[in-house]
C-alpha cells in the first residue's frame, strides 16, 4: 500500500462524525472492496482512514410494517441475498446482490458503499432507485435524507461533502401484489460489472417504475418513460415502443473495456422486452 | 492509475514506516499478538509476519480468490482486507485444515478427485469449499458453483472441484457425526 493512513475505528456515529470534522482528508471505509483497490492502486492517498463497522447505528438491519426498510451503512450484501423478508417485499433488491460480484465479495461488500461508490453500473442503484429509496446521512451539523434519484452527481461522485457519513438507507414499504425484477448483461456470469442492470417495478395500482445502470454517468431512473406509459397496459408493441424510446435516456461511453455503445443499446432492449414479460408471468401467478 | 515504472513498485508490499499499531487476533487456533504497520492487509500480515505461505496472492484485487482465507466464520478476500480489521478476529487458513499431520476429509478429497493440477488456486478454493460445508453440509451443485463463485481456476475447469466437495459432505455427514 503507498497510501500512508492512521487507521480509527470509532464506537459511535458521534465519534466517527467529529473524527471525519476535525481530519480533512479522511475516506470512509466500510467493506472496502472498493476502496482497497483506490488505495493499492495508489489513485487515492488518503491520510486518514475512518473505519465505520463499529457504529451500531450501521450495523441495524430494521423492517417495520407500513413504514419500510432500513439498511444500515455495515450491513453487507450477503445479508441482504440470505433475507427472505426482501425477497418477498423487494424482490429485485434480492435480485441483483445475488448477481453482484462473488460469494467472498459480497461477505464483505456493503450496499450503502455500492452507491456512495457511484459506479455508473452499481448493481444495487437501480432497486433502489424503483423503490425511491431514502440515503440517510450525518455529519456535526446534524442530519438530512437525500432521495437516492438526487444522490449521484456523476461517475464516482455523489452530493455527500467531506463531512457527512450516510448511516444508511430506507426503502419505504410496498403494498400486498407489488412486484419488481432485476436483470443484468455482463460479459461472464456474475463476477463483473455489469454492460447493462435493469430494474423495473410493477405497483398493484398497475404503475410501472423503471431504473438502469451502466448506460449513463450515474445509474437513471427513468421518470419521464414512466409517465409517458402511466395508464397504458404492457403489450408487447408497448414494450417495443419502450426499447425504442429508452435509447433516448441512455448516454453510453463510445467503447468502454466492457463493450461498445451500440451492444448497450441493443442489450437494454433485450432485457426490457424480458423483464415485462417476467413481470407479467410473475403477476400472473 | 500509478505512475510507477515498475508495477512491482506499486503494488509489491511497501512498508509505510508509520507508527505501529498493535494487532491480537487468532490464526488457526493459536492466539497471535504483533504490532503491526496500520497499512497492512491481512493478506501480506499472513504471509510476511506469520510465514503462512500457503495463502496466496494473484491478483491484489479481490478477482481471483486465491488469497481467500475464513475469518469468524466467512470467507473474505484477505487482499481486500486490512490486517487491523482483522483486530480480535478469529482467522482460519489453509494450514489451519490439517489436524496432527493427517489431512482433512475435504482435502483428501480433492486429491482423489484431481481437483488440482498446478495448485496455486487450491488453497482458497478449499477454504470457500471449507465455509461452504460449515454452513451447508448438504449442498447442491448450484449452491456449491455460488460457494466457489470467487474463486478461479486456470487448470481444472471446476468440475472436479465440485465432485470432491460433493463427496467431502458426503463423507462429513457420515463420518463426523
Ligand atoms: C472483484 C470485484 C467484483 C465486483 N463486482 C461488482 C458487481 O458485480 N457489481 C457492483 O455493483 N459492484 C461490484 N464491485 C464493487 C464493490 O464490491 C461494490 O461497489 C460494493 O458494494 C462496495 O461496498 P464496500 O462496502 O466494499 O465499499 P468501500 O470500498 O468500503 O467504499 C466504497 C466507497 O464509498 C464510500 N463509503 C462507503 N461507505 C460510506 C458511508 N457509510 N458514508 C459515506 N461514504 C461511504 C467509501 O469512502 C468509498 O469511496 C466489485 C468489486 C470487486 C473487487
Ligand atoms: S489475490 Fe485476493 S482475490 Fe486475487
Ligand atoms: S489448479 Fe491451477 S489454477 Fe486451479
Amino acid at each position: 500500500m503507498l497510501s500512508k493512513f492512521a487507521y480509527y475505528k470509532p464506537e459511535s456515529l458521534e465519534e466517527a462524525l467529529s473524527y471525519l470534522e476535525k481530519n480533512p482528508r479522511t475516506r470512509i471505509l466500510a467493506g472496502g472492496t472498493d476502496i482497497m483497490l483506490l488505495l493499492r492502486r495508489n489513485v487515492e492517498i488518503c491520510e486518514h482512514l475512518l473505519n465505520i463497522k463499529g457504529i451500531p447505528e450501521a450495523n441495524t438491519m430494521s423492517y417495520t410494517p407500513n413504514e419500510g426498510l432500513f439498511i444500515g451503512a455495515a450491513i453487507t450484501v450477503n445479508e441482504i441475498c440470505e433475507d427472505v423478508g426482501i425477497r418477498k417485499r423487494y424482490p429485485s433488491l434480492s435480485g441483483a446482490a445475488d448477481n453482484l460480484a462473488s460469494y467472498q465479495i459480497r461477505n464483505r461488500a456493503t450496499v450503502v458503499g455500492n452507491i456512495c461508490n457511484a459506479s455508473p453500473g452499481a448493481d444495487l442503484a437501480a432497486p433502489l432507485l424503483v423503490y425511491d429509496a431514502k440515503v440517510h446521512i450525518a455529519s456535526t451539523e446534524g442530519n438530512r435524507i437525500v432521495e437516492i434519484n438526487e444522490f449521484f452527481a456523476g461517475v464516482k461522485k455523489t452530493v455527500l461533502k467531506e463531512n457527512e457519513i450516510v448511516t444508511g438507507v430506507f426503502i419505504p414499504d410496498v403494498e400486498l401484489g407489488d412486484n419488481s425484477v432485476y436483470l443484468r448483461k455482463s460479459r461472464i456470469k456474475g463476477h463483473d460489472l455489469c454492460n447493462v442492470g435493469l430494474a423495473l417495478r410493477l405497483t398493484p395500482e398497475k404503475r410501472l417504475l423503471m431504473a438502469i445502470a451502466a448506460v449513463s454517468t450515474t445509474p437513471l431512473r427513468l421518470t419521464e418513460l414512466e409517465k409517458s406509459v402511466e395508464g397504458k397496459e404492457i403489450t408487447p408493441e408497448l414494450a417495443d415502443w419502450i426499447v425504442e424510446e429508452i435509447k433516448k435516456y441512455m448516454n453510453p461511453r463510445p467503447n468502454s473495456v466492457r463493450s461498445s455503445a451500440e451492444y448497450r443499446y441493443h442489450i437494454a432492449g433485450v432485457l426490457i422486452k424480458r423483464g415485462l414479460k417476467k413481470l407479467l408471468e410473475k403477476e400472473a401467478n | 492509475m500509478c505512475n510507477h515504472n515498475r508495477k512491482k513498485d506499486c503494488f509489491e508490499y511497501v512498508d509505510s514506516q508509520l507508527p505501529r499499531v498493535p494487532l491480537e487476533l487468532v490464526v488457526n487456533g493459536e492466539k497471535v499478538y504483533e504490532l503491526i504497520d496500520p497499512t497492512m492487509t491481512l493478506l501480506d500480515f499472513l504471509r510476511n509476519n506469520l510465514k503462512l505461505f500457503g495463502t496466496k496472492e494473484g491478483c491484489g484485487e479481490g478477482e481471483c480468490g486465491a488469497c481467500t482465507v475464513i475469518m469468524n466464520n466467512k470467507t473474505v478476500n484477505s487482499c481486500l482486507v486490512l490486517a487491523v480489521e482483522a483486530q480480535e478476529a478469529d482467522i482460519l487458513t489453509i494450514e489451519g485444515l490439517s489436524k496432527g499431520g493427517e489431512l482433512s476429509i475435504l482435502q483428501q478429497e480433492f486429491i482423489k478427485h484431481d481437483a488440482l493440477q498446478c495448485g496455486f488456486c487450491t488453497p482458497g478454493m478449499l477454504m470457500s469449499a471449507r465455509a461452504l460445508l460449515d454452513r451447508n453440509p448438504d449442498p447442491t451443485v448450484e449452491k456449491i458453483k455460488e460457494g466457489i463463485s470467487g474463486n478461479f481456476c486456470r487448470c481444472t475447469g471446476y468440475q472436479s472441484v465440485i465432485d470432491a466437495v460433493l463427496s467431502a459432505a458426503k463423507r462429513e455427514r457420515e463420518e463426523l457425526r
